[in-house]
């Protein structure tokens, strides 16, 4: 730390003034940049842009500031995520500011009068996806803030790029909630809900959960939103369908981002993960056999339920589509799991 | 089976020939009711979409598997909600989802919203004030992003307006962690001292309540309240544009969080009177918090670096704090009018009156 030399000027009684004569670094500009503005990332220039492999600090101390004299800072609770590789992601900056600058609105950005006058078979089948992946979005708000207060104010760039996660969510949530009840659909069958439980307990670690939320059931949830969005049957199902996969897309790049970032830097790591999916993908067949999803799928794709034959043959393609990306998704990660797919997954590969 | 009355039945009676299961396709109770989205300034908003089952909030929820309110329960679904906020009173407000649909509306951009071009370079000791103030709103903002954080994830989502409203919170105080951080490195400066805060030993803080409402008075209340005022009066110590901007955006937001706390008050203190009592409690906390700065959260407190920083700032340089110290007492005597007229609002008011509020609260009020 440097200590700077305070400009010789008669005491002031009443105030402490020694907070102007210490800093990590002094003279920081950032850049701002004409088209982009101010960004997270053009921020973290000199001192302030070493990110410490541990941060020590379990207050909510940021990043290039300094304890007052004599104090090491007392623990607040929480922060117990304290290593980079627990949370890191080199991306999370520029996510954060692509979520901000790509934000939308579900009350204003899609035309909901535009889905009027739909086969009441279909309406009901959307009405009823519409409702899994409403609930899919409020578990995975669940599973997302629980972790907030557990990551160091070190790595303030994750936190604030979750921040975003959680809204997004948020507006999957009311949005499918919408869909559901915009035309009188209603909402329909909960979850079948193994996933769920899975989400939710995973508290190995945040790179655990990272993998089973974002990867295992994010790459799922993408697929289905671009499904939706290809056949959908009007424009307002197509929009919500692009929308939400635009902003699933980087929750998922953070987590490739961040889960390569945690294999690389912990030995063992990436093993533990190829045995622990393969358990994960058995938890997820109990959802999958549920059929009331995929027929509803079916019912979209096909345009109703007479044509529901050849909508189960594009559900078909779209789970094979779904892991062979979630099994690409992994290899750029650096976890080869192709071996190790669970018997289920397979089976999806090769229908 | 087939029923005359049953809008479905043609499309079961061929689904069950084919072998599909179709339990899916069952008329709800607002089967047909479409909803008019352009009835309304702002589109189709959440608290307009709600009608029959989805618009019951239960009193008491027993839902225990995260299913959305109206949804229907399925048998063998495991309980994954390990929910402590179950009670609507603990919780509730009459206007979450429109808070939540006002926040949607009224995000903005730090990177592009804020004219940081008008920032030019500032003498030595304004740019250190600024930037030890922004280091303490840097610090503070987010204890209102993570602890709301914790808190969503403990209410049962057939109180998911409450929850949308603090999802939206969260997303705010992230913004203002990086706008105040943003203007602490963009100016030629850097980032200061942080605050000595040592409540984690005792609990009392924001993060250690172990109740919402109690969570909720001391941070939205008091906390907050205390720095909705300073960014209200932003133009005091603001030296460009650029930090207008920030104190106006931030101050509106800050506006809504406020406003959480406030109605879930008047909710609470309306539906359960037996807890009055215990409210009035959490507001001598808050109070105590707010004469002496005990908080931490508010960075017009005597004894705080953000403190001296705002005198500098107020007064226009280090050679006129003590002009800029008169101006700062009068920036707390705002923040204890506000909190009085919060309090008020929130249905507590009584307190002023019979001699339970902090008497330091009057003495700002007569003195400043």
């Amino acid at each position: 730390m440097v200590q700077e030399r305070q400009q010789e000027r008669p005491p002031l009684p009443s105030l402490d003034m020694s907070w102007k004569t210490q800093t990590i670094q002094w003279g920081t500009r950032a850049p701002v940049h004409k088209d982009g503005g101010l960004t997270l990332e053009a921020i973290n220039t000199g001192a302030y842009a070493e990110i410490p492999d541990y941060w020590e600090d379990r207050t909510r101390m940021p990043r290039g500031a300094f304890n007052p004299p004599g104090s090491s800072g007392v623990a607040i609770g929480g922060y117990y995520l304290r290593h980079k590789s627990d949370l890191w992601a080199d991306n999370a900056a520029e996510l954060y500011e692509e979520a901000i600058s790509r934000r939308w609105s579900s009350a204003e950005s899609i035309p909901w009068e535009k889905c009027r006058g739909l086969p009441d078979d279909v309406e009901m089948a959307i009405a009823q996806v519409s409702t899994e992946l409403s609930q899919q979005a409020s578990i995975e708000i669940e599973v997302v803030s629980s972790w907030l207060q557990q990551m160091s104010y070190g790595y303030h760039e994750v936190k604030v790029f979750l921040a975003t996660e959680n809204f997004d969510a948020g507006r999957h949530f009311e949005v499918f909630r919408k869909r559901a009840l915009v035309n009188g659909g209603g909402l329909g069958l909960e979850s079948p809900g193994q996933v769920n439980r899975m989400l939710l307990e995973s508290r190995a670690g945040w790179t655990e959960t990272s993998l089973l939320v974002h990867i295992l059931r994010g790459v799922f949830t993408r697929t289905v939103y671009r499904y939706l969005a290809a056949y959908a049957p009007t424009e307002v199902e197509m929009l919500i369908g692009r929308r939400a996969a635009q902003d699933k897309t980087r929750h998922i790049a953070y987590a490739m981002q961040h889960i390569k970032y945690a294999v690389n830097h912990v030995p063992g790591q990436g093993r533990a993960f190829n045995a622990g999916l393969t358990q994960a993908e058995l938890v997820a067949a109990r959802d999958d056999a549920d059929p009331v999803l995929w027929e509803c799928l079916a019912c979209i794709f096909g345009g109703g339920v007479r044509g529901m034959d050849a909508g189960m043959k594009v559900v078909a393609r779209l789970r094979r589509t779904y892991v062979e990306d979630y099994l690409q998704r992994l290899a750029w990660i650096g976890i080869d799991h192709r071996a190790a797919l669970s018997p289920e997954y397979v089976r999806l590969l090769e229908a | 089976m087939v029923t005359a009355n049953d809008p479905f039945a043609t499309y079961k009676e061929y689904g069950k020939e084919q072998g599909y299961d179709l339990r899916w396709l069952e008329r709800r109770d607002v089967w047909g009711q479409q909803l008019d989205s352009t009835a309304k300034k702002g589109g189709l908003l959440l608290q307009d979409v709600d009608s029959g089952v989805a618009a019951e909030v239960p009193d008491e929820s027993r839902n225990l598997t995260g299913r959305t309110r109206g949804s229907i329960p399925r048998t063998g679904v495991p309980r994954v909600g390990n929910y402590s906020v179950r009670t609507k009173a603990d919780i509730w407000l009459r206007n979450g989802a429109e808070l939540y649909e006002e926040a949607v509306a009224r995000q903005w951009a730090s990177a592009t919203d804020i004219p940081w071009h008008t920032i030019k370079p500032l003498p030595d000791d304004i740019e250190r004030a600024e930037c030890q103030l922004a280091t303490f709103i840097t610090e503070v903002e987010f204890v209102a992003g993570d602890v709301p954080g914790k808190w969503i994830s403990a209410v049962t989502p057939d109180y998911y307006e409450p929850r949308m409203y603090l999802i939206s919170q969260v997303m705010d105080e992230a913004r203002h962690l990086d706008v105040f951080r943003k203007r602490a490195l963009v100016n030629g400066g850097g980032l200061m001292r942080r605050t000595g805060n040592t409540q984690g030993v005792v609990g009392g803080n924001i993060d250690s309540a172990r109740d919402f409402t109690e969570m909720s008075a001391r941070l939205h209340i008091s906390g907050e309240g205390s720095v909705l005022t300073l960014f209200r009066m932003g133009e005091l110590m603001a030296y460009n544009d650029a930090e207008k901007h920030i104190y106006r955006l931030c101050a509106q937001d800050e506006s809504r969080h406020v406003a959480f706390g406030v109605m879930h008050l008047q909710y609470l203190g309306s539906i359960e009177t037996d807890r009055r009592e215990e409210i009035q409690s959490y507001l001598d906390e808050a109070e105590r918090a707010l004469v002496t700065g005990a908080s931490g959260q508010n960075p017009a407190a005597r004894g705080l670096a953000s403190n001296a920083a705002l005198a500098v700032l107020l007064g226009g340089g280090d050679d006129k704090v003590d002009e800029g110290m008169k101006t700062l007492l009068a920036v707390r005597q705002r923040q204890v009018k506000e909190y009085v007229q919060r309090v008020r609002v929130a249905g507590f008011g009584e307190r002023f009156e019979n001699g339970r509020a902090n008497p330091m609260l009057e003495q700002y009020l007569k003195v400043y």
